[in-house]
């Protein structure tokens, strides 16, 4: 096949590719410590990103802070409510379930979700609102263009998931939630508070959506639909790493997500990129349920359910 | 009126839709969120047909079917070997495929989807108003309840929900596992369609919006707030999860504006709350609206029952030992009829390697008819992996199984087990959700009703077959002594108890080889005694029998003949009593001298 594109256009691609790909790393970096810890099906996941960003203009327009301290809060604040919605909503339900705990999770996150955008809608209005934060800047690098917002954005994004990966590794609250990882009722039966462990991963991983969100919010705007496509990709790319690999090989996985969403554009129109990414996706499981014996070490849970 | 004979429609296609989906989730275990996308499939078809070739909208449905079946039973492919996560996640992967694919055809009307369908005829009658769809949405919603109903309370159901609870031991009692999953996810993907088409035909429009991931997850949620596996709570799900918009508009005076805004966020907190106070769903599974209105209340199977129960005694070796036969001389009889009895099972040569590790290497083994082999060795002797390989759970790297002279290497489990070669599993694999019953009635072969095509053509072989199922699983349960707990789900059984019903089911397959791997591990004495009983009773009845076993007194009194197995070989066989006085099998074993 012809290379439709000049190289011009290629690198631009390969720059647009990477900066969005930081934020598809970092949500699903996220996503795969709630999932891979706690294996709650958090769909409301979606919802807190949104309410981050709603949360920051909230601080930043009503209170008049100025902008990275209601950042921040803004994170914060969602990162709670995160943590709130494991302790109060999933931890009784799945008790209360049993084996069907995880559809059950799933449908009350779903129902969550629902909840949570529209209450968005409520409070703020259905209307797309500009945030308009630092300064924009465009800088000009071996022909192609970016924004500080992009830059910031792959910097936070990589900080977070490297200081993510040392915590898992050196610190005591790391091992803490690989114990749990691995097995929650052993690591209960050691002493380790599985139950808090749960909610920990549920703060840290709210805090990912929540810069990611942010950033998006600067760079575009904010909405009450604007988590509906990342929780998608959070999906995506914390399956496709795997639910209990390292936080920087599900970064990794982020960009090249990105990336291939952004090449497929040039043998494909804009909109069958995001197909392309799925169909990708099909593919990849498929073989990964053909090659069965060597995917199920790969994550926690057995494939076939005992 | 006609506002509300609209929701009524509503309620009506959006409960046939999922009722489909709750045939696949319910019963087979199988999760789907694509089934909106499968709709969208029939929609489109029936859309298409009858803008560009003014086809009937009967006719587009049937087209629509037929390729949804087609792509359901692909997806359902690599759908087999994943867990729910992953099932959730390639159903959205592949409904986002096909969305996507709509929306970028330009003869589908790209993201306007089609719109201006003509109305539907049905037969000359044109069905325009509310009122007119009543009866066909009602009609159509009642021919899918009755085809999932069919199939769910049928024997084929049965093996669906043993799918569902366990896969690995549906296979291992001769179910074709792969095309049961196949067969249910494509069926189940053309109801789908069927019903997509309706609600396209019904609108008057398919766009890409009506089957949105929102509608998706609102099928989704119908079915696990009306209870999986139960299709009248699916109905009622419908009519909840429908009817909430305008009840609430009209109970609660709020602006047109934020009323549906209002509206999603009390649906949203009510699937939340309702999980948390239903999880299994408003009516669980097995419940009947009919049968609790006419006062059968489902019994309630005392914990006592379960607890302070002790198994009937058979006292076969009470017995033997009043006739005063003694230990040595019943083991030099037990190893002269080994002697004299025909082959049944014989291994040559069968070996597997993970990587660098020999799991079994150069395995010889026969097992002769009328007679009880035991496989002893330390643990990670390979000893369940011979099973392993014996059943085709695992497939060997070399060497041959022959069955009575054919081959068996090659075949699945559950073309093995169908040969006559049944396993029961150490940590016992019963369907927990279903009863013991079941349990059983699930391993008796050569079921009519466990075929789609006989389900839906011949119906009194069904009912004849079913009945004979019946009194057979019932022999067996009586055999093992568990009559009493036919209804029980085996989930509510002790240990003990799960140990006589795994045997129960695996006589019940009638299979000529049984391979019993510590049928009497973990259990107290008094129990011992009595499944060895029945394995000795099953010895006379000619079956033939094989047990891997560690408490020797077990082995030293069912086994005729005894392989000793160490590091995947077989390092020694004969009387117990020849291989316990070696002095370096002992040390083997039992790690002294």
């Amino acid at each position: 096949m012809i290379l439709a594109v000049d190289a011009e256009t290629l690198r631009q691609l390969t720059v647009d590719g990477f900066f969005r790909g930081c934020s598809y790393g970092l949500l699903g970096v996220g996503f795969a410590l709630i999932l891979g810890v706690t294996g709650r099906f958090h769909f409301a996941y979606g919802f807190t990103y949104t309410f981050a960003a709603y949360m920051a203009f909230t601080f930043t327009f009503r209170v008049d802070l100025p902008f990275w301290p209601s950042a921040v809060l803004g994170v914060l604040v969602a990162a709670v409510v995160g943590a709130a919605i494991e302790r109060l909503v999933y931890r009784p339900l799945a008790a209360n379930a049993g084996p069907t705990a995880l559809l059950a999770v799933f449908v009350a996150a779903l129902g969550l979700g629902i909840a949570g955008d529209n209450l968005v809608r409520l409070f703020w209005g259905s209307e797309t609102q500009a945030y308009f934060g630092p300064t924009k800047k465009a800088y000009h690098v071996w022909d192609t263009v970016f924004l500080n917002f992009d830059v910031w954005q792959a910097a936070s994004g990589i900080v977070i998931t490297i200081l993510l990966a040392l915590t898992l590794r050196h610190t005591a609250l790391g091992r803490r939630i690989k114990a749990t990882r691995v097995n929650p009722d052993l690591a209960r039966t050691i002493g380790i508070d599985a139950d808090s462990t749960y909610v920990i991963c549920f703060f840290l991983g709210t805090i990912c959506a929540g810069v990611a969100a942010i950033w998006y919010a600067l760079k575009f705007t904010v909405d009450p639909a604007m988590g509906s496509s990342p929780i998608i990709y959070a999906f995506v790319v914390a399956f496709l790493a795997g639910t209990a690999r390292s936080p920087i090989r599900v970064f990794i996985t982020g960009v090249l997500v990105a990336l291939i969403e952004q090449y497929s554009s040039i043998w494909l129109s804009v909109r069958w990129t995001q197909t392309a990414v799925f169909v990708v996706l099909v593919g990849y499981l498929t073989v990964l349920a053909v090659r069965s014996s060597a995917f199920a070490a790969r994550f926690r849970r057995p494939i076939m359910r005992a | 009126m006609e506002l509300w004979l609209n929701y009524l429609d509503q309620v009506l296609i959006y409960a046939t839709l999922a009722l489909s989906l709750n045939l696949l989730l319910g019963y087979a275990g199988q999760v789907s969120v694509a089934h909106a996308s499968f709709g969208a499939i029939g929609g489109y078809a029936m859309g298409y047909l009858s803008l560009t070739h003014n086809w009937n909208f009967l006719f587009g449905t049937v087209i629509g079917m037929a390729l949804a079946f087609v792509i359901g039973s692909i997806v359902a492919l690599p759908a087999l070997k994943l867990t729910v996560e992953y099932l959730i996640l390639l159903t959205l992967a592949v409904s986002s495929v096909i969305l996507g694919l709509l929306i970028a055809t330009p003869s589908m009307g790209g993201t306007f989807g089609l719109i201006g369908l003509p109305t539907a005829n049905l037969f000359g009658w044109h069905l325009r108003e509310p009122h007119d769809w009543v009866l066909p949405s009602l009609v159509a919603m009642l021919i899918v309840y009755a085809i999932c109903h069919r199939i769910g309370e049928s024997p084929t159901g049965r093996v669906l929900k043993g799918i569902r609870e366990d896969p690995i031991s549906t296979q291992a009692l001769g179910k074709n596992v792969f095309g049961y999953k196949v067969a249910v996810f494509g069926i189940s993907s053309a109801l789908a369609a069927f019903a997509g088409a309706l609600l396209a035909a019904w609108l008057q429009l398919a766009t890409p919006s009506v089957y949105g991931f929102a509608f998706a997850l609102t099928i989704f949620a119908i079915v696990i707030f009306g209870g999986m596996g139960n299709l009248t709570g699916t109905v009622l799900g419908a009519a909840v999860v429908v009817l909430l918009e305008p009840v609430l508009r009209r109970v609660v005076k709020i602006e047109a504006a934020r009323a549906s805004i209002v509206q999603l966020i009390v649906y949203g907190l009510a699937l939340a709350v309702l999980m948390r106070v239903r999880p299994q769903g408003a009516l669980p599974e097995g419940f009947s609206i009919w049968r609790w209105l006419r006062g059968e209340r489902a019994r309630r199977h005392r914990i006592e029952m379960v607890e302070g129960w002790v198994p009937k005694s058979i006292g076969v070796h009470e017995r033997a030992q009043a006739e005063g036969v003694d230990d040595v001389s019943d083991e030099i009889d037990r190893h002269r009829k080994w002697l004299d009895a025909p082959v049944v099972l014989e291994t040559s040569g069968v070996g597997k390697r993970f990587g660098g590790i020999v799991a079994a290497n150069d395995l010889h083994i026969e097992l002769r008819r009328g007679t009880i082999a035991a496989l002893v060795g330390p643990n990670g002797a390979g000893k369940t992996t011979v099973f392993n390989l014996l059943t085709g759970a695992i497939a060997p790297d070399a060497g041959s199984v022959k069955l009575n002279g054919e081959e068996l290497v090659g075949l699945n489990p559950a073309q093995v087990a169908r040969k006559g070669l049944v396993r029961s599993f150490q940590d016992v694999r019963l369907f927990n959700r279903l009863s013991c019953l079941q349990n059983v009635m699930m391993a008796v072969q050569h079921q009519a009703g466990e075929n789609f095509a006989t389900l839906a053509f011949a119906h009194r072989r069904v009912v004849a077959v079913e009945e004979k199922t019946r009194t057979a699983a019932m022999d067996w349960l009586g055999f093992v002594g568990m009559t009493d707990f036919a209804d029980v789900p085996a989930g509510a059984l002790s240990y003990g108890q799960t140990k006589l019903v795994s045997l129960a089911r695996v006589l019940a397959t009638e299979a000529e080889v049984l391979l019993l791997d510590e049928p009497a591990s973990g259990i107290d004495t008094r129990w011992v005694d009595t499944i060895l009983d029945l394995i000795e009773t099953v010895r006379e009845q000619g079956r033939t029998v094989c047990v891997v076993e560690h408490n020797l007194h077990v082995v030293g009194r069912l086994a005729d003949h005894t392989y000793f197995m160490e590091l995947g070989e077989i390092t020694a066989a004969g009387t117990i009593a020849e291989l316990t006085n070696t002095p370096r099998l002992a040390e083997a074993y039992f790690g002294t001298s």
